[in-house]
């Protein structure tokens, strides 16, 4: 009975010490990209001042996916990360951010209850940050009602066709759109659409379908289920299904893209055919994760800046997320919370009266002309029937280790027929 | 319809994952044989060795090789720490609790990975995945040879040591009545530690070799074991070789479905598709039975 014990003692002490001893040296999840250097000044947010805020609270909230396959919950993570920039600068007019994060798991019920839960038992006065694959289908009548406008990055249709919601980035439909116009640059003889098998896949193939048509191009549109458990044969169905000449479109979040990418790498695959893949792939960790055979044979649609960018906004996004959310690695839906929080801080920034979320909202439905270096054109909002302020993009590829530009901004093609609408209302102004 | 040389990849495929299945199958059924337990956690805790692995090379930089020992070790320790501590007390439960048992064990690790990995892009390549040939216009690579290859190995060593060994025979003496190899004097809980370690080192193995067959992902790695729990069904939770049969078998017929574009998203059912027609097929003239000879 003693020597039983020992044994599990022994044997516990070990595995407790193999758990640590791996854990332990910062294997969480941003290992490769935002290692604390040498201490730097803190950055500066919103007003500014370097005074904590100490006022009442304004209360902000957002939902995003969180499920096996799907997390999209660095957006918000990264939006607190600003909001905590700006509560350490002053806050609002002394006013500090208060911003509850809720996570779905793509369940209607649930999210229509989480937004409930927001704006009627939390008092949020706005919403920004939502990422979901629903959630804009579930909600955007809600948000309607109540006079909410939502800023958020867009997945579901009703993201960029309805009246109360404006992405800060184009969306996987219109990401796949730049993707494909990359590949028909390229040279293409056929294109190959691959995305998970999750609802609104016929939506985001509908643009890539009439791009590839109207440059005389033939398609195949097809779906797999994640998490993918057999990426090497997906890799092979994919080459085949391009064939030569050809080239593939990915539109999956960047560990189901990885696993693909990697699989044609360990069969040779990588050269058969062009690979592009929509915004989620434009991370360097998954640039990291390829390594260099990958150079230059990747094309990512990039709705934002490069990370490395220079640009003033782009300095104060590496910034803000050293200090206050070193975890988050540095990547497309980063910079979309970051983005979307800097938005909202704008919008807050000019109420004139009380917080209220009637003010709150006509403040965010107001903002124009925001200008940031992580975009292409400048981002508004407005009283439009359906808004896709992000409509230009810009293409990039992994590079030992990092993305770098391929292609610089171009416009998002107008075969789209959302993209010619927003397109005419932005020439009325 | 693809064309014969369009298939040649999906079998290199389909037997590389299908060797693992096997690998993974065989494991679960020794287990299921000696203690009565169906260990649905094999491929949480696989997944958790590689994951620790992957730390150990990235974060810690450790020699790859002493990584991939401690992701087997892990799996063995884990197992085993469970089998030890669990073990005795539902020795005498339905085997259905002793399941649904390891499933919380499963979702403790998956919980766990959630939590200090989340769920960002990682890979973990072994050095045999850099290196392969070409058979026509086919490229295989060494890691998924030694996937078959250990199915097969390991498929054959275990049926060899079941029947040569005292360890092996004690085993089978379990597998048939607990209580009366008790009484004959075979020490039952070292004899069930044994097996619950060796089917830990085979779930580090299937783990490590997964994580670079398929990837390393929390969730994925932890599901898999349905494929190879579709294996040991077929086998009737019994015969070494028909579970390496059926663990082939799916994994061929998951890879080569893959080129049929119209019912390709379906292929992941395949796995009980066949498990389902195999039992039928085989409980034509019987009932079906999952029982240890003494339940």
């Amino acid at each position: 009975m003693r020597r039983t014990g020992l044994i599990i003692a022994l044997t516990l002490a070990l595995a407790a010490s193999m758990t640590l001893a791996a854990c332990g040296g910062g294997g969480g999840t941003s290992d490769s990209t935002n290692k604390a250097a040498a201490p730097a000044a803190a950055p500066k947010c919103g007003a500014g001042t370097g005074q904590k805020a100490t006022g009442t609270p304004i209360k902000l909230g957002g939902i995003a996916t969180k499920q096996p396959g799907t997390d999209f919950t660095d957006i918000p993570n990264a939006a607190k990360a600003f909001f905590d920039c700006v509560n350490d600068n002053g806050g609002i007019k002394g006013h500090p951010i208060q911003y509850v994060i809720e996570t779905e798991q793509t369940d209607p019920g649930q999210i229509a209850s989480l937004a409930k839960k927001l704006v009627e038992t939390e008092k949020v006065v706005g919403i920004v940050g939502n990422t979901s694959l629903i959630e804009c289908a579930v909600n955007h009548t809600y948000y309607e009602k109540q006079g909410f406008y939502i800023v958020d990055s867009g997945i579901a249709p009703e993201c960029y066709s309805t009246p109360n919601s404006a992405a800060v980035n184009m969306g996987p439909r219109y990401s796949v759109d730049g993707a494909t116009q990359y590949l028909l640059r390229q040279g293409v003889k056929k294109v190959v659409l691959d995305q998970s098998n999750v609802p609104g896949t016929g939506y985001i193939e509908g643009g890539f379908l009439l791009i590839a048509k109207s440059a005389g191009v033939p398609t195949a549109s097809l779906k797999d289920n994640v998490p993918i458990q057999d990426a090497n044969s997906i890799a092979l169905k994919l080459v085949q299904a391009a064939g030569s000449n050809g080239g593939v479109v990915l539109n999956f979040t960047p560990p189901e893209a990885l696993k693909i990418l990697q699989a044609a790498q360990r069969q040779g695959l990588q050269n058969r055919v062009k690979w592009a893949c929509s915004t989620p792939c434009n991370t360097d960790f998954l640039s990291d994760a390829l390594g260099s055979q990958w150079n230059d044979k990747l094309g990512v649609n990039a709705e934002l800046n490069l990370t490395s960018a220079s640009g003033p906004d782009s300095q104060l996004y590496r910034a803000v997320l050293k200090r206050y959310a070193p975890k988050i690695p540095l990547g497309s839906f980063s910079q979309m919370g970051f983005v979307e929080a800097s938005i909202l801080t704008k919008a807050l920034l000019s109420v004139s009266g009380d917080y209220t979320a009637k003010n709150v909202n006509e403040a965010i439905k107001n903002v124009k002309n925001f200008q940031t270096d992580i975009l292409c054109k400048p981002w508004y909002y407005g009283s439009a029937p359906l808004h896709i302020p992000n409509n230009t993009d810009r293409t990039v590829t992994p590079k030992d280790g990092k993305m770098v530009e391929k292609e610089g901004c171009f416009p998002i093609s107008d075969v789209d027929p959302a993209i010619a609408q927003v397109r005419q209302i932005e020439a009325k102004g | 319809m693809p064309s014969w040389q369009d298939f040649q990849p999906f079998i290199v495929a389909g037997l590389a994952l299908g060797g693992v299945y096997a690998l993974s199958g065989v494991g679960m059924v020794v287990l299921y044989r000696t203690t009565g337990v169906l260990n649905l956690a094999f491929g949480a805790v696989g997944a958790m060795g590689a994951f620790i692995a992957w730390s150990l090379i990235n974060s810690l930089h450790w020699p790859s090789g002493i990584a991939y020992l401690v992701c087997v070790a892990f799996g063995a320790v884990v197992t085993l720490l469970y089998g030890v501590l669990f073990g005795p007390p539902l020795a005498g439960r339905d085997p259905l609790v002793k399941a649904a048992a390891t499933l919380g064990l499963a979702l403790i690790l998956l919980g766990t990975m959630s939590w200090v990995w989340s769920d960002k892009a990682r890979s973990m390549t072994l050095p045999t995945t850099d290196h392969g040939f070409e058979v026509g216009t086919v490229l295989i690579n060494w890691t998924q040879i030694i996937a078959l290859a250990l199915g097969v190995l390991v498929t054959a060593t275990t049926a060899v040591f079941l029947r040569r060994t005292g360890l092996g025979t004690a085993m089978r003496a379990l597998a048939n009545d607990r209580e009366i190899t008790a009484a004959l004097g075979v020490p039952v809980r070292r004899v069930e530690a044994a097996t619950w370690l060796v089917s830990g080192a085979l779930a580090g193995v299937a783990g490590l070799l997964l994580s670079n067959l398929v990837g390393l992902d929390a969730a994925t790695l932890t599901f898999l074991v349905i494929s190879s729990l579709a294996a040991t069904l077929i086998a009737r939770l019994r015969s070494l070789v028909m579970t390496f049969v059926a663990g082939i078998v799916i994994g061929l017929v998951n890879a080569m479905v893959t080129p049929f574009f119209s019912i390709s998203q379906y292929r992941d059912m395949a796995p009980f598709v066949l498990a389902i027609v195999a039992l039928l097929f085989l409980s034509r003239h019987e009932q079906i039975s999952f029982a240890r000879r003494s339940e």
